[in-house]
């Protein structure tokens, strides 16, 4: 942490290789799970829980598992691939556009009864699902939405999703109010502070937003479960639910090969837009 | 909007409902011919049950639209589609749901189509009687099977004793125990799994004595003094090193096969079923076979029965309940669709389709297959359906006080006690 | 929610002598509602009435495949008087929540602050620290977690090599909590991104004045930083208790849904799932998830009220 008191180069340089050999040790911890996932699915079907946490190649490996995989579901893995990356891809975008306009009222609009929708946005957070889908699943059926996706997407562009508002919230009430109040002076309007001023000044914050959406709708479970009952509109975490069965006959080798697959896009989102994570008021031209 | 989703309006779900089926809302209702499928399975059953489908298709050219989950994923999905009057047309089910469903009309009787879409002719008697609920048929039986000890030879032949064979006993066990001991097999691999959280296990020790775990009434059909016996000889056996101990047992939680003790190497035999020697040895280099629960003394049989493994039942709600009758009836009869089937759901309930599947079994399929048809004196009558709250005594009161006393948190008396007064309770709060 | 105080000055610079009551009323308050409408429509359309739903519900016996029967405070009587899985899933829950909280919330933060240091192979770290969060609760991560911490599992084997004997974790009673207490500390991901947007917002100038001013490092971290990103922590705190209050599907997936052994890791939501899917009382359930909304809602308050004396806005 930033305990340097000196400035000794020397000094300066021991620090950084502690902190490089803290950071190596506990990155193997962090990536030990994910080796064991890879060995896991190059191993036939009869190693996998005989072989305990090794991580080491088994000699009679295979890609067996991932062909396997891949062809399940009759309908083959590519197809859930496309389905989850539609899906999270447009919760990305209604995210960011709906949280983001509602958190700009919360944190720097006033208005009679702000604090009230506040609290009750709040409260949305706090109710365990489990004992709303049943109502949610019902209502939905109504509309005729069921085994379609437009209730796992349609609720993101209506920022049902209070974290991401809270979130944004939380940065917007970071940012100086004088800029606000300059371009007020120049006679901007709410929308043109909002879309000039505040979101440029937000990157980190929307891009930890757009990470965190499409991740947790990538790995999200419950609600395709509920909605989706068409194996051809199956997301890629409910295909992977359908590997292993309790009562009979698994495919653990499928299910692990299509996990490590499962990881590849949330991976690489991850990567595109941590880049975004670092920019921002640091960067950009904060100083007025 | 919310408005619409009123209280009232929820209450009166289904007639809404009725009125969102009627603008055509799910896709499937929309084309008329097709049936919606839904089971809980693996890939493997899904392969087959597909094919049977194109069959079924080939044949009478209504669709079969299916999809299919994991045991643990498939009952929420189907509660949560049931109380939206959305269920499937068919339906997987399973014994101890069976009764729950049936009460509440989730699931239709089937009566009005036996000897016209429905065809059952040389059903097997008893299967066909597991698929009642108040005499009234509910499901049809997709196959039978029993509770069966899984046992590996490979440990066995390290050991250097014969295993278990139809007239071990529980002192045949604890004799075969001590040999594993001091054989010191794989550093100290147990002969068998700690049995007294087993419902099923408790089941069958209680059918040979007479008693039964549930009475036709849908009361516990035993004691306490049955109760604190049954915990006694497990604690017995956990004390001398007979079965595993108690942090062992905890590792399997009672679902996933790769943690039990046979597949994770902590026990030689465990209880199973017939129908997952299969499953069970797609996970393991060492050869398997099954045999039957030990006997309470030489001699006593009865424990056993031929349990129907899961059903197919048509929704309550489905508008095509006729069609989707002839589709069991294809199910079950048609000799192309049985070969498909194999013995993956079970041995099948009808003489000619099981005529027709044996030729092409592999070993283990043959084992279960063998081991279903020749229970002999093992047999017993079949049990009525275990009441509402079965599953409940079972997962929160039977595993969890099992463990207590294997952790030492109860003693055996205290245990049984507590059992039985409990169960009552929880029967109680049910009906 | 006590937290915004009214910025007098900047009101007081937005108003603007109105022509009209009504048009005073339109200015001040349309904007605000303009852009919460999304929002709005999504709350009063989708959100509130399940909410609701499920409040009625949890006066009723509800078994899910037919009407629910009213019941009154059954549901409430039962829980605080006759329900020993109730007090045992609350207990579990609550130590959870005290020892995951704030040991996460520490990891995020010390990893937070050590990546944001301008150190060489930065991306790779921040990617490497977030791995696990991407792996979720899944499967997978259950059979691993299972076969980690089992008798004569990985981390047996490194404690033998200190010559300790450890218990079978994942499987005793007695630590099982544990292990899942440690799979959501090393799930720290979520947070640590959190803090690293929250360490960016931070504007650069003011280390630099502080530098000029000769202020040490370690000054500049207790007068910028920590000031700076108390609103960040503060949402951190909030969100992670919330979320650990209403945590499932770790002990879902490794307890195998049981809770087990012994009902150790017997989470409340859990406990909620297996009474209302495994036994069919949704009206049991709802009254569970309302009496756990009170107590998170509680807690929320109070945040929020301590967060004047501690949370620094700009404004």
């Amino acid at each position: 942490m930033t305990v340097v008191t000196g400035s000794s180069p020397t000094r300066k340089k021991i620090m950084s290789i502690i902190a490089h050999v803290l950071l190596i040790g506990a990155s193997i911890v962090m990536l030990y799970p994910l080796l064991w996932l890879m060995a896991s699915s190059f191993r036939p079907e009869n190693e996998i829980f005989t072989s305990g946490v090794s991580v080491l190649p088994s000699p009679n490996w295979s890609i067996d598992s991932y062909i396997r995989g891949w062809n399940g579901l009759r309908v083959g893995f590519g197809q859930l691939f496309i389905n989850s990356f539609v899906i999270s891809i447009l919760s990305v975008i209604g995210n960011v556009i709906a949280c983001s306009l509602a958190a700009y009222a919360f944190a720097r609009l006033e208005f009679a009864g702000r604090r009230f929708w506040f609290a009750m946005m709040l409260m949305t957070l706090m109710l365990p699902y489990q004992v709303t889908l049943i109502p949610q699943y019902v209502f939905f059926l109504n509309l005729g939405w069921v085994n379609t996706i437009l209730p796992l997407v349609v609720p993101k562009f209506l920022a049902a999703d209070a974290f991401f508002i809270f979130l944004m919230v939380q940065f917007f009430r970071g940012l100086p109010k004088e800029l606000d109040e300059a371009a007020r002076m120049d006679g901007a309007g709410p929308w043109r502070i909002y879309w000039k001023i505040i979101l440029p000044l937000s990157t980190p914050v929307l891009a930890t937003a757009a990470i965190f959406t499409f991740i947790w709708t990538w790995d999200d479970f419950f609600g395709p479960l509920i909605y989706l009952s068409d194996l051809r509109q199956y997301t890629v975490m409910l295909g992977l639910r359908t590997f292993t069965d309790n009562t009979g006959m698994s495919d653990y080798g499928g299910m692990f090969a299509m996990s490590v697959l499962s990881l590849v896009p949330i991976f690489v989102f991850f990567l595109l837009f941590q880049r975004l994570l670092i920019e921002g008021i640091a960067t950009t031209g904060m100083k007025r | 909007m919310s408005i619409r989703l009123g209280r009232r309006q929820f209450l009166m779900g289904s007639s809404a409902l009725a009125a969102a089926a009627a603008f055509g809302s799910g896709p499937a209702w929309a084309q008329g011919a097709t049936l919606r499928q839904f089971f809980w399975g693996g890939q493997a059953r899904a392969d087959r049950t597909y094919a049977v489908n194109d069959l079924f298709t080939a044949a009478n050219g209504a669709g079969v639209d299916s999809s299919f989950l994991g045991w643990g994923d498939y009952w929420p999905k189907l509660a949560t589609e049931t109380a939206g009057g959305n269920a499937p047309d068919i339906v997987q089910m399973d014994y101890r749901y069976i009764v729950e469903y049936a009460k509440r009309n989730a699931i239709a009787p089937l009566d009005e189509y036996v000897g016209s879409a429905l065809k059952l002719d040389g059903f097997d008697e008893d299967q066909l009687e597991g698929g009642k609920v108040d005499g009234q048929l509910y499901g049809i039986s997709l196959g039978a099977n029993s509770v069966a000890q899984l046992v590996n030879l490979a440990a066995f032949e390290e050991a250097g004793i014969e295993p278990p064979n139809r007239d071990t006993t529980y002192d045949d066990i604890r004799a075969m125990g001590e040999a594993f001991q001091s054989a010191n097999v794989r550093g100290g691999i147990r002969v068998i799994a700690d049995g007294s959280g087993s419902e099923p296990m408790l089941d069958n020790w209680l059918r040979q004595k007479g008693l039964a775990l549930y009475t036709a009434d849908g009361q516990l059909g035993f004691d306490a003094d049955a109760a604190i016996e049954w915990f006694t000889l497990w604690q017995g056996f956990r004390n001398d090193g007979i079965c595993v101990t108690a942090e062992d047992q905890a590792l399997d939680t009672n679902g996933p096969l790769e943690t039990t003790m046979v597949v994770m190497g902590k026990s030689a035999m465990m209880p199973s079923n017939s129908n997952q020697l299969v499953a069970f040895q797609t996970l393991m280099t060492d050869a398997l076979t099954i045999t039957n629960y030990p006997r309470i003394a030489e001699g006593v049989g009865g424990g056993h029965y031929r349990k129907p493994s899961m059903f197919f039942s048509v929704g309550g709600s489905s508008a095509n309940k006729e069609l989707a009758a002839e589709y069991l009836s294809f199910f079950v009869n048609d000799l192309e669709a049985a070969k498909v089937l194999g013995v993956e759901r079970g041995i099948p309930c009808i003489e000619a389709t099981r005529e027709a599947v044996a030729p092409d079994l592999n070993a283990a399929d043959q084992i279960a297959l063998e081991f279903v048809a020749n229970l002999g004196d093992l047999l017993g009558p079949l049990p009525p359906p275990p009441p509402a709250a079965a599953g409940e005594i079972d997962a929160s009161l039977l595993r969890v006080l099992s463990q207590e006393v294997a952790f030492g948190a109860r003693s055996p008396e205290d245990a049984g006690q507590y059992f039985v007064s409990e169960a009552a309770a929880i029967l109680q709060r049910a009906s | 929610m006590a937290t915004q105080v009214d910025n007098t000055a900047s009101s007081g610079a937005g108003r603007v002598a109105p022509p009209s009551f009504w048009s005073g009323v339109w200015q001040n308050h349309a904007p605000g509602y303009l852009f919460l409408l999304p929002w709005l429509i999504g709350f009063l359309g989708l959100t509130i009435g399940p909410i609701l739903t499920s409040f009625y519900l949890s006066f009723t016996h509800f078994d899910l495949l037919t009407a629910p029967r009213w019941a009154g405070l059954d549901n409430y009587m039962r829980m605080f008087t006759n329900d020993p899985k109730f007090a045992a899933s609350m207990r579990v829950t609550f130590v959870f929540v005290i020892f995951s909280v704030p040991l996460k919330l520490a990891f995020a933060l010390g990893v937070a602050l050590l990546l944001n240091r301008g150190m060489k192979g930065l991306p790779l770290y921040r990617a490497l620290f977030y791995l696990p969060s991407l792996l979720g609760a899944s499967v997978a991560i259950a059979i691993l977690w299972r076969q980690m911490f089992a008798g004569n599992g990985l981390v047996n084997q490194v404690l033998a090599n200190f010559g300790i004997q450890g218990p079978s974790w994942i499987s005793n009673p007695n630590t099982s909590l544990w292990t899942l207490i440690i799979l959501a500390v090393w799930q720290f991901g979520s947070p640590m991104i959190i803090f690293l947007a929250g360490l960016r917002q931070i504007p650069q100038d003011m280390y630099e004045a502080a530098s000029l001013d000769g202020a040490s490092k370690w000054r500049q971290f207790w007068k910028i930083t920590l000031p700076m990103l108390t609103p960040v922590v503060f949402f951190n705190a909030i969100i992670q208790t919330i979320e650990a209050f209403k945590s499932f599907t770790p002990s879902f997936i490794i307890s195998g849904g049981t809770g087990g052994p012994i009902n150790s890791t017997l989470f409340y939501t859990l406990y909620l799932y297996n009474e209302a899917f495994g036994f069919f009382r949704m009206g049991y359930a709802s009254a569970l998830a309302w009496v756990l909304l009170a107590i998170v809602a509680l807690f929320t308050a109070f945040s929020f009220l301590s967060s004047k004396y501690w949370v620094h806005y700009d404004d």
